[in-house]
């Protein structure tokens, strides 16, 4: 709790207009002029094509303007590539391009009319039929010594993992599953385009504004400079606005069709099939150890199911095979297609579901061990990762450990499962590591300073709620000694100098470095004039010893106020344009970054080196002894991600991470009748996610830690980390309480019954 | 949604003048609805499970409807009472506990503050092929086109009173207390006022789209519970996945009358597990006379669920309703938290 | 409760009160959307605005009266994102219908009082009570109401009636810690 008391009076700078309802978001802008709505129209069927498709008794309803589908749309959106292979799309389908029907849920028609009412009540009248071909739903089951069809590329591997597994005195092999799992922000999915004199723009809560204008501009065959995309409040992403959904491009031309701005509110129910998700996944874990506990053998086996078209992976394994140890690692990822969307990020998408599989084997390995898990975990600690031996360039996995203990009370635990009861319910006590790669991306920024001492940063960053608007604030009013409240901040436009994707937790690593070199940019022609001037305080003083502290220039042989330093300048406003491009960014990489595509570098990714964020996730569960409902009355996350720029909006993020780790152990499934391939629970009545009354106490608690390597601020990003690793704990917590191992999320009631009393 | 014609009736006799003369046909989807809290009709207009071309907003008939009352006799509910006003009310947190937890534990505050009691009996089932009018096997929206949830997902379906017609799940938890206490609804329609026993209101699965024995155009308009020694010591029980805000994965209404230890009444019904509210008459009769230990709670539980039919993925349905019946009536014998 | 001085509907479109016709169970006749005029008052200001008979509060008050403020999260009664204040008491804009609305309304918009935020607001902004602040005008409309129901005494209470406000972000403890800082100051004043 030590760094909560940091700075506390930063707050978040947003927060007036968030709670007065001024903040705009995607959804809110209506195009300018009074749009007309669209709707859409999805398959019902999984595979297979339309084979009717009876348009002319829907355009004749009240309020009808157009009808996009094949007929009319047919070879007008460009394919895109998917993001992981170079590109901007959440799949490659292009919509409305075919009668060929991918996946259920698939876009095809768009009616477009006059009121909000109307285009859904005709929607529906559409009448379409299809030829149908049974799908593959999920994993199909493989042949002989195969798990499931697919394509398996190896992962990371050192030694004689399966040679050492065999000889090893303890061992454990197990597998695990993880369900196919919805962003569900609580924002729809909601597009208006407008057109004027040529050129688009759009409305949409995008967590990739550039990468929407390339992409966009890709699919409609058109300049990316006549491509706007407006994006100042998201409201959620999650990883489920990182890449163009199936609707952006079917939007911006029905708007050039009609001659009008057309907007889009996809419904809930639509939000599950238009964009991406956490893919379901397998495991197989094996672990070996000697009896002391040091881990002799690793090896992690994943299964993801992707789509049929395209052959997306997390492949987790990158950073499952790092976390400890071990001179004898195997791994290796199968990406099974079903007949599906396409799945894409979701907060710690690789980490979420390997580290379930992995926490929860080290915990079955504690057990076998009679061992405390903490201890095992001790044992097995490293400063270096165990593939390529590269250094961690901060590693305080044990100091999270300790410090998230001793909080929680970890020593009142009794080992042995079952013991810990307390009226109806029996307790349960878990424990789990939480890793999460430290990605930057290249960022540019532009800092106006004015005469009067207020600043303005702009950069394309995105505000999904992690508090990046906070984070530039702090920064730049740090870097140009002013307070908090004369900076304003722009972001969330594609017309700003370009900001990464927010993703993989890189924003506030990435978007301040660039915001602090701008300052210092800007620093530095102040002090030069400053010392270089005929007279004035700092007249002839040492230039890197001066300072900026709260609208002063400051040395210790005197002061001037900022506006007079800046006045001696003759300018009405100081600029500066600041590029930031990390270490390890390839050649091309800032380049790219202009057009949508930042080169992604740090994490698992350098040749010198390896940086992550670390934490200890702790849980209490209470298992009712008759009726078998979980309850979770506890977390505690102890977490080192070096320099915490903003510990408010940090901590917030911490927290709901914690809690959607919970959910992801507890609550979120997306069901999917196997049959036709569709899912069943497209609402936020059957896709639960935790309530008020869920919540218990929580606890996030900051581990100082100081890199001076990872980034010229020290930051690593927290975004993701605080639900990476605590579903493991809550199913070791199960464990403790029960002495039942589930190795199926979400873990539920009728799990656990049959064993209880 | 359906294009509709909206008018609000100032009385009773304004609203069955709207109401028209339904047919027996327009059961299935009837054409003049009644509004009342909204938050049923709207949300299954929106879906196009309903597609009234009339809509009559009831509301303003609250004055005459939206009383609750207490005598001797026993409780009147007017049906335009919400269902935040029921759960708050002291009297009825008092003296008809399970009848407030029942309407304390659904939904959300904010719906409870909309929905109408008349409303709230006539809830329909969560089903996703009920709900969603792209599926094509529901036999409740389109009599004989298949039951999907046979061999779908069917972990929130029923275990009791299920055919091979449906197998969908009233999701309620109001009526479950109402029928363990052998309510009354009284209605108004065309062909005049009349009060029925709540239970028979419910029909059996056999004939899955014709849910209540409501005459066409027939309103709501109370709810009559009679007075009886156990109304006081009675509790619901609900257990879900989520500690709020969500339908019950099994619930039991249970209301006893206790002497020296021996249960003289017993009045039970189940939710979550069955097709429609769910008198346990079975386990009452267990259970009269008897003392109430664990033994025997158990054994009533057991034959509660005896003639449960579940399938795939609601098996644990039917040992999770016997332990939450068991520990429902643990409960309100004091004989557990 | 007949405050029909707040609310008129009228008729815009076709006749008002027609009768179905009958023996016609499942042929509509015409798809028509019924035009209706209504009067309401949202944040204390009187409001003419004519209507499709279909639509709800929400989407009048979004695209109609331009008070983008209530949000819209599921459309189905499942998030809580739109709640705003009828007559006082909180309901789900989305499932109601405008021209059923009979009562003043009042909405995120409607809270500041000569430029000084509500007490719930404030306190929303000293916990940090939100992150994307997407469901947060529905939290904070929600716990104002939460307090005057006298729902809010302790923190088991407080989290059972705050839960129809789904917040994905997961702000839970600080809205229930802000609940707590303000209730007092909402009884004193």
């Amino acid at each position: 709790m030590k760094g909560s008391e940091v700075r506390r009076g930063y707050r978040r700078v947003d927060a007036v207009l968030k709670v007065t309802g001024r903040a705009r978001y995607g959804s809110d802008f209506d195009g300018g002029t009074s749009p007309a709505h669209a709707c859409l129209v999805t398959s019902r069927i999984a595979r297979g094509r339309i084979s009717r498709f009876e348009e002319t008794p829907v355009r004749a309803l009240p309020g009808v303007l157009e009808i996009l589908s094949f007929k009319n749309l047919g070879g007008r959106i460009k394919p895109g590539q998917t993001f992981p292979t170079g590109g901007y799309m959440g799949s490659s389908v292009a919509p409305l391009d075919s009668t060929t029907i991918w996946y259920a849920g698939q876009i095809i028609a768009v009616v477009i009319a006059n009121t909000f009412e109307e285009a859904r009540a005709a929607a529906r009248q559409l009448k379409v039929e299809y030829i149908e071909e049974p799908p593959t739903a999920s994993f199909a089951v493989g042949h002989e010594g195969v798990d499931f069809e697919g394509q398996t590329e190896k992962g990371p591997a050192v030694g004689d993992a399966i040679g050492a597994h065999t000889a090893a005195p303890v061992k454990i092999d197990a597998r695990y599953a993880t369900p196919t799992q919805h962003h569900n922000s609580m924002e729809l999915f909601t597009t208006t385009c407008a057109w004027k004199d040529g050129k688009l723009t759009v409305w949409e809560s995008s967590q990739n504004v550039y990468g929407y204008q390339y992409g966009l501009a890709d699919q409609l065959g058109i300049p990316p400079a006549d491509v706007r995309i407006v994006s100042p409040y998201l409201g959620g992403a999650f990883g489920g606005r990182s890449f163009l959904s199936q609707t952006t491009a079917v939007i911006a031309l029905g708007a050039k069709m009609i001659g009008r701005p057309v907007r889009l509110e996809a419904s809930r129910a639509d939000g599950f099939t238009i964009a991406t998700y956490r893919a379901e996944t397998r495991h197989r874990v094996r672990l070996a150890a000697s009896r002391e506990g040091r881990l002799q053998a690793l090896i992690h086996e994943g299964w993801e199911v992707s789509s049929r078209r395209d052959t997306y992976k997390v492949a987790g394994v990158d950073v499952s095979t790092r976390l400890y140890a071990c001179p004898n690692v195997a791994s290796s990822v199968t990406v099974c297609a079903a007949d599906r969307a396409t799945p894409g990020f979701m907060r710690a998408p690789a980490e979420v579901p390997y580290l379930f599989a992995l926490e929860s084997a080290m915990d079955e390995l504690a057990v076998a061990l009679d061992m405390d898990p903490i201890e095992l975990r001790r044992i097995n600690d490293t400063q270096v990762e165990p593939i390529e031996g590269r250094p961690y360039t901060s590693r305080a996995l044990m100091q999270c450990f300790d410090v998230g203990a001793e909080r929680f009370g970890w020593n009142r635990r009794n080992p042995t499962p079952g013991s810990m009861r307390e009226q109806d319910w029996r307790i349960g006590f878990g424990c789990a590591s939480s890793l999460y790669p430290t990605f930057m991306a290249p960022a540019a920024a532009r800092i106006t300073l004015w005469a009067d001492g207020a600043a303005q940063v702009q950069t394309a960053a995105h505000e999904m709620g992690q508090g990046v608007r906070t984070v530039v604030a702090i920064t730049a009013a740090e870097g140009l000694g002013i307070p908090l409240d004369q900076v304003r901040v722009e972001v969330g436009d594609s017309s700003l100098p370009p900001g990464p994707v927010a993703g993989g937790s890189n924003s506030t690593a990435s978007v301040c470095n660039a915001v602090a070199k701008g300052c210092q940019d800007i620093r530095e022609r102040i002090i030069a004039a400053a010392v270089a001037a005929a007279e004035g305080p700092l007249k002839g003083m040492i230039a890197r010893e001066i300072r900026f502290i709260a609208g002063y220039l400051v040395c210790a042989a005197g002061r001037e106020p900022l506006r007079t330093a800046i006045a001696r300048l003759g300018r009405g406003a100081l600029e500066s344009y600041a590029e930031n491009s990390p270490h390890g960014t390839p050649a091309g990489g800032v380049a790219g970054m202009y057009k949508g595509q930042p080169a992604f570098t740090g994490g698992t990714f350098l040749k010198d080196r390896i940086q992550c964020a670390f934490g200890a996730q702790f849980v209490e569960v209470r298992v009712h002894e008759r009726t078998g409902e979980i309850r979770v009355p506890r977390l505690v996350g102890a977490f080192a991600a070096g320099r915490i720029v903003s510990p408010l909006t940090a901590r917030s993020q911490l927290m709901g991470g914690q809690i959607w780790g919970m959910s992801a152990a507890l609550h979120e499934a997306t069901q999917m009748d196997a049959h036709h391939a569709r899912y069943v629970n497209t609402d936020l009545a059957g896709y639960l996610v935790p309530v008020a009354a869920d919540i218990g106490q929580i606890e996030s608690i900051f581990v100082p830690e100081e890199d001076s390597l990872v980034n010229d601020l020290g930051i690593k990003g927290v975004g993701e980390l605080g639900n990476v690793g605590l579903n493991a704990a809550i199913a070791n917590a199960v464990f403790h309480a029960t002495g039942l191992r589930i190795r199926e999320l979400p873990i539920r009631i009728e799990h656990l019954l049959e064993r209880l009393s | 949604m359906r294009a509709f014609a909206y008018i609000r009736a100032d009385s009773t006799d304004s609203a069955l003048r709207g109401m028209g003369s339904p047919t027996q046909p327009d059961r299935l989807n009837p054409q003049v609805q009644y509004l009342a809290g909204g938050t049923l009709l709207l949300d299954l207009m929106k879906l196009e499970v309903l597609s009234p071309h009339q809509v009559i907003d009831i509301n303003g008939l609250e004055s005459e409807y939206g009383r609750i009352e207490l005598t001797e006799g026993g409780l009147h509910l007017g049906a335009l009472v919400r269902m935040s006003q029921a759960a708050d009310d002291a009297r009825v947190r008092r003296d008809y506990p399970v009848i407030a937890q029942s309407l304390a534990q659904a939904a959300s505050a904010q719906i409870r503050n909309m929905a109408s009691l008349g409303g709230n009996l006539l809830q329909r089932t969560r089903c996703t092929y009920f709900r969603d009018t792209s599926w094509q096997g529901c036999n409740k929206r389109q009599p004989g086109s298949g039951c999907a949830a046979l061999n779908g997902p069917n972990r929130q379906h029923a275990v009791l009173g299920v055919s091979d017609q449906c197998i969908s799940t009233y999701p309620g938890d109001f009526a479950q207390s109402l029928v363990a206490l052998g309510a009354t609804v009284e209605t108004v329609g065309p062909t005049g006022r009349r009060s029925v026993d709540l239970e028979a209101l419910y029909r059996d699965a056999q004939q899955p789209e014709l849910e209540t024995n409501l005459l066409p155009g027939e309103l709501i308009t109370g709810i009559r519970v009679p007075a009886g020694p156990w109304t006081r010591n009675s509790a619901y029980l609900k257990i879900r996945d989520r500690v709020s805000y969500e339908f019950a994965l099994a619930s039991a209404a249970v209301a006893l009358d206790l002497s020296e230890g021996r249960v003289r009444e017993a009045r039970i019904a189940l939710g979550g597990v069955s097709y429609r509210p769910w008198r346990a008459r079975e386990a009452e009769s267990v259970l009269k006379g008897q003392p109430l230990t664990q033994a025997n709670a158990t054994a009533a539980a057991r034959a509660a669920f005896a003639t449960a039919r579940p399938r795939a993925q609601n098996a644990f349905k039917v040992e999770l309703g016997q332990r939450t019946l068991v520990r429902a009536l643990l409960q309100v014998a004091g004989q557990t938290s | 409760m007949q405050r029909r001085d707040f609310l008129k509907v009228t008729l815009a479109g076709p006749a008002l009160g027609r009768l179905p016709p009958e023996g016609e169970a499942h042929s509509r006749q015409e798809e028509a959307p019924t035009r209706l005029v209504v009067d309401l008052t949202v944040n204390g200001l009187a409001q003419r605005v004519e209507v499709d008979a279909r639509a709800t509060l929400l989407d009048t008050l979004r695209h109609r009266l331009g008070l983008t403020g209530t949000k819209k999260g599921c459309d189905h009664g499942q998030c809580g994102a739109c709640t705003v204040l009828i007559g006082g008491r909180r309901v789900l804009s989305c499932l109601t219908l405008v021209a059923a609305v009979r009562k003043p309304a009042t909405t995120i918009e409607g809270l500041e009082k000569e430029g000084v935020l509500h007490p719930v607001q404030q306190a929303f902004i000293d916990q940090d009570a939100l992150q994307c602040g997407y469901c947060t005008p529905g939290q904070i409309l929600s716990a104002i109401a939460c307090i005057e129901e006298g729902h809010a005494e302790t923190r088991a209470a407080i989290q059972e009636y705050m839960s129809g406000n789904l917040c994905r972000c997961a702000a839970y403890p600080h809205i229930f810690a802000a609940i707590e800082q303000a209730r007092p100051l909402m009884l004193k004043g």
